[in-house]
């Protein structure tokens, strides 16, 4: 049995209900929202804790800001990150719980560390006023466990990537190691270049952040400026900072890959030049050039999320594996459902956000406007109506199938 | 077949049982609690009294950090765990119910922002604005109940989908509306049980005993509708599953039940009668008596599908024991009896493959773990341990054990053993080996 056969039996029998590339798309659309929020958390606990041992009048502010958000984009990062997972069992199933079963303990390791960094963010919250000290080190810790599960999460997908190496890590002599103790590869340039970007995408958060609380009279002109031009700085520089690692990971890919020619990585490299030219001029005017810095990083992530992807397509074609040859049992009512409920989604989640931005934007009480009212209204109503379509359904079926 | 994941003492299975188990506290709390929290808004807002407010805050509060990031992680816990300790049956769910994780995760997205955005904007904004936040938030969390509920009875019950590989032939199966409106009266329950331990740290006496005597009403109304659609569910269920009822011994998780349910009504009646006696630990008890008992129901549950792991499709041993024409696949018992185990499964050392005088212990011994080890224990101790096991039965010989293996399928909770008569005189060694 070599590799490439060992692959094709691992490979799910029951085949996938829509084409590959849907997964795939869905995949690197989430994953680039995943991995800006993820940056947004480990950016805003690092500078949380930084900010708290720093003090001064605006250091201390910005902290009270930044331990209030972690643990909601904390919360936003994990729920996204549900997805990118999801699919990637979908069409790369053998690789995924091969390179997870071979590193069990770490597999569930992970949610450990989360835990106790989520946990320990809200503590680094709820006490930082009563108790600085033990917010302090409540934010430490948080720093130090959200890296380490950044860690483990690259190692197991770098693992995913190295069929060849498998055998050799769970087999040894007549016997197998199913302790599932140890992580078995990582590859630290390409970590660092999920990593580094923490600081440019928290420095983007700032002129954000002074964006959206210019309109607010109890936030001065002065502190929101420091903020903002902290925060170009910080976007600035930590872009700079990403490319050099960005060459650095480019070097460890194996060269067999001829990488630096692939279409994707172009284009993710030429829209980061694009952003970092943006930067240079966000210097000047950081607060009106937050929303702009935020639509060509976001660009900027989703196209080199498309060069993760296609770098693993390249990894996988070593053992003749595509995920484009998956066998599709097409399954028309699931698919249905997913896309419908998607699209409500967005008009729903769209309010919520509508009312919290509204909301946080001024220090009165929010008024419901007309459009808001409808808003509500309608989300209320579509969610009772997908109720009452899927209830309706579960009554047709079942007593088409049982009475 | 993907490598094996060994938990010494405990057992993979059973690590993911620990986190399953403490899953059912803060995901039964978060899709029930808001319907009680909007149910006392809305009086707080129509009858002014604003006083109300701070049980609200609370409570969501208690839902915000208690439920959304212990129930999370310990949601995404379950998942994970599922995957190291039998990834082939969270590939075959995965496979076939895709789109509906990925629509209950969309529910998810409404649920938590919904909870964050609740909390933070309380007296941010008008109540007509927050009410409605209240109510988005409660229906998008019980929905993600009315997805995962589908999943959670196609795996005991796959219904017609072993004919027709549908999706929704399998998600609505014969015990899925009992155990949808089992759950959902249960949940209103639990909303009230977490509703009496937030109401005992509150300072307003009025407010407190309010608070008790309308959670302790959701309480036994969800309880009394809660048992009469158990045994509603209790007949759903197919003949196999109810033999297995009858042959399983469960009767301590019976008892425990029973227990748990008579101790919180009479507690549920104690709050309505005398709500200012009840005190934060007294409640705190009642949370973990009635966790207590769902934790036993779940164990049944899980129990009843054996000797499969999901729809009756899959061994718990993760072979797949039923052509599913449908999708174009085919069993492996066939395969595997006429090839040999230790020729399909992969990750197995070469040396190992053939079955010769010298290597017939160890590969006896790898055929345990591959077929034996996701659900006993190949030591001494642990879940269901293999030697005592074989001590009991009398399994001393080379030859009983290989009679005793050759019969095994008609156990109705075992699956039959898989491969060649070779490797089954192999395993028969091994475990007559154990006995001594």
């Amino acid at each position: 049995m070599n590799i490439s056969q060992m692959v094709q039996g691992l490979v799910d029998p029951m085949g996938i209900p829509f084409y590959p590339i849907v997964f795939i798309i869905l995949s690197v659309l989430t994953f680039a929202i995943h991995i800006m929020f993820v940056n947004f958390v480990v950016g805003s606990a690092f500078f949380a804790f930084y900010g708290a041992i720093k003090g001064g009048q605006y250091w201390s502010r910005l902290t009270k800001s930044l331990i209030k958000v972690t643990p909601i984009t904390n919360s936003v990062a994990i729920l996204i990150g549900i997805a990118p997972l999801l699919f990637v069992q979908v069409v790369y199933d053998p690789f995924w719980y091969v390179s997870n079963t071979l590193s069990a303990w770490w597999v569930i390791g992970f949610i450990l560390f989360l835990l106790i960094a989520y946990s320990s963010a809200y503590v680094f919250y709820f006490k930082y006023e009563s108790s600085p000290g033990v917010g302090k080190l409540a934010g430490l810790i948080a720093v130090v466990m959200f890296v380490l599960s950044a860690y483990v999460m690259h190692s197991l997908n770098y693992q995913a990537l190295l069929p060849e190496k498998w055998l050799s890590w769970y087999i040894k002599g007549l016997e197998v190691d199913t302790s599932g103790t140890s992580l078995h590869a990582s590859q630290i340039p390409r970590l660092l270049h999920f990593l580094v970007p923490a600081f440019a995408m928290i420095g983007i958060y700032f002129m954000l952040y002074a964006w959206y609380f210019s309109k607010r009279e109890d936030f001065s002109a002065d502190y929101l400026n420091w903020v903002a031009n902290l925060g170009a700085k910080l976007a600035l520089y930590g872009s700079l900072v990403q490319a050099v690692v960005g060459f650095w990971w480019l070097l460890s890919v194996p060269s067999k890959f001829s990488f630096h020619t692939n279409p994707f990585f172009i284009l993710a490299l030429l829209s980061a030049i694009v952003l970092i030219a943006y930067l240079f001029k966000a210097q000047k005017n950081p607060i009106s050039s937050a929303v702009p810095s935020i639509v060509l990083a976001f660009i900027t992530i989703l196209f080199m999320a498309s060069a993760r992807e296609a770098l693993r397509l390249l990894y996988l074609t070593e053992v003749n594996y595509s995920p484009f040859t998956y066998k599709v049992n097409i399954d028309w009512g699931s698919t249905v459902l997913f896309f419908a409920t998607f699209i409500m989604g967005l008009v729903i989640v769209g309010y919520q956000v509508a009312v919290a931005y509204l909301s946080g934007r001024q220090t009165r009480v929010l008024e419901e406007t007309p459009q808001l009212r409808k808003w509500g209204s309608l989300s209320i109503a579509l969610l009772l109506a997908w109720l009452v379509i899927v209830a309706g359904l579960g009554i047709i079926i079942t007593i088409r199938n049982f009475f | 077949m993907y490598p094996l994941w060994e938990v010494p003492v405990l057992s993979a299975g059973f690590i993911l049982g620990i986190i399953a188990t403490f899953h059912i506290l803060p995901s039964h709390l978060s899709t029930s609690a808001m319907w009680f929290n909007v149910f006392i808004e809305t009086k707080a807002y129509r009858e002014n009294r604003p006083e109300l407010l701070e049980f609200i805050k609370k409570y969501a509060l208690l839902l915000l950090v208690f439920a959304y990031v212990t129930g999370t992680l310990s949601g995404i816990g379950i998942w994970f765990s599922a995957t190291v300790a039998s990834p082939r049956a969270i590939s075959g769910l995965i496979h076939n119910y895709v789109w509906g994780w990925a629509t209950e995760w969309i529910f998810f997205i409404i649920e938590v922002l919904g909870i964050m955005i609740y909390y933070y904007t309380l007296g941010k904004v008008e109540p007509r604005i927050h009410l409605k936040l209240g109510w988005i938030f409660a229906i998008g969390s019980w929905t993600t109940m009315v997805i995962i509920v589908g999943i959670l009875a196609f795996m005991l019950t796959p219904g017609k989908w072993l004919e027709t590989g549908g999706f929704f032939d399998g998600f609505f199966n014969q015990t899925y509306f009992p155990q949808l409106l089992m759950r959902s009266s249960f949940m209103f329950a639990i909303a009230g049980i977490y509703a009496i331990a937030v109401a005992t740290t509150i300072k307003n006496l009025e407010v407190k005993k309010y608070i008790m005597k309308q959670a302790s009403i959701w309480g036994i109304v969800g309880i009394i509708a809660g048992i009469l659609f158990f045994f509603l569910y209790l007949k759903s269920l197919p003949p196999h599953n109810r033999e297995l009822l009858t042959i399983l011994n469960i009767g301590s998780l019976k008892n425990t039940i029973i227990a748990s349910l008579g101790f919180i009504f009479l507690y549920l009646i104690l709050v309505y009668i005398r709500p200012q006696i009840i005190k934060l630990p007294i409640a705190v008890i009642s949370i973990v008596i009635i966790f207590a008992g769902i934790f036993a129901t779940e164990r049944i549950r899980e129990m009843l599908r054996k000797p499969y792991i999901f729809g009756n499709f899959m061994y718990s041993n993760q072979f797949i024991a039923k052509d599913l024409p449908a999708k174009g696949v085919k069993n492996e018992v066939e395969y595997i009896n006429t090839v040999g185990i230790l020729q399909v499964v992969p990750f197995v050392p070469e040396d190992l493959r053939i079955i010769r005088e010298e290597n017939q212990f160890q590969a006896g011994k790898l055929i345990a773990l591959i077929q034996c080890s996701s659900c006993h224990a190949l030591g001494d101790s642990g879940v269901r341990p293999l030697k005592p096991l074989v001590k009991r039965i009398g399994i001393n010989e080379p030859e009983v054990a290989d009679a005793w293996l050759e019969a095994i399928g008609s156990y109705p909770y075992m699956p039959p053993f898989l491969g060649t008569a070779e490797e089954r005189r192999a395993l028969a060694l091994y475990l007559s080996s154990l006995a001594k």
